[in-house]
């Protein structure tokens, strides 16, 4: 069973609105922008925690970031 | 679906206890940072942490990591549970590799994905014929 949904009124660009009508249609709007919301969030906490363990440990060498961007598939 | 980062659970150990483990949490510091770069998902298959949890007094280091910090935990699902099961048999491994054959499957729900793993040989076993996964080695 889903959790509780709540109504939130927004307003974008009517660009925006348009594409993204486009790509989901009228009926798969909620649950994009509730996926689009919960990504954004993530980010914002991944970004805070990264930040915490840099201030903690200092930050990560360029060795190790070179090699995880060389592990990281290509697009 | 997205690019997404899985963690196995040696990197939900490093990172969920990085003072005490510095080499390996840089490693895994390091995946997450081009994760966030490459704007991925992170994800904690639920069955590993029937690996990393041990009782009330040890959670709460893994819980701390859990909650609030932009890492989710994926539920194991039917159909995941029986991909894994496929995956074992084209390996041609055991159910005592289940875990790591539920990670693998979970990897490959999302168009791609990179397994952040302390136990490469196995994982890369199990993923080794779809390219979309990759398997870094902590």
């Amino acid at each position: 069973m889903g959790q509780p949904a709540a109504k939130l009124s927004v307003s974008v660009p009517s660009e925006i609105a348009a594409a993204v009508r486009r790509r989901v249609g009228t009926r798969g709007l909620s649950g994009f922008v509730a996926r689009a919301i919960a990504h954004e969030l993530e980010r914002e906490q991944l970004s805070t925690f990264l930040a915490e363990l840099e201030h903690k440990l200092g930050p990560v060498s360029n060795a190790e970031l070179s090699r995880a961007r060389r592990a990281w598939p290509k697009r | 679906m997205a690019e997404t980062l899985i963690l196995d659970a040696e990197a939900v150990h490093a990172l969920a206890h990085a003072s005490e483990r510095r080499v390996l949490a840089d490693r895994a510091r390091a995946l997450l940072t081009v994760a966030h770069e490459k704007r991925a998902l992170v994800r904690v298959p639920t069955p590993v942490l029937s690996e990393v949890c041990r009782g009330p007094r040890h959670n709460s280091a893994i819980n701390h990591l859990l909650n609030s910090r932009g890492i989710g935990v994926i539920d194991l699902t039917r159909s995941i549970a029986q991909q894994a099961g496929h995956l074992l048999a084209r390996a041609k491994l055991t159910s005592a590799h289940a875990i790591d054959a539920f990670v693998v499957a979970t990897a490959l729900q999302f168009d791609t994905a990179v397994i952040a793993t302390g136990d490469p040989a196995d994982i890369q076993r199990l993923a080794s014929p779809f390219r979309h996964v990759r398997v870094f080695a902590l």
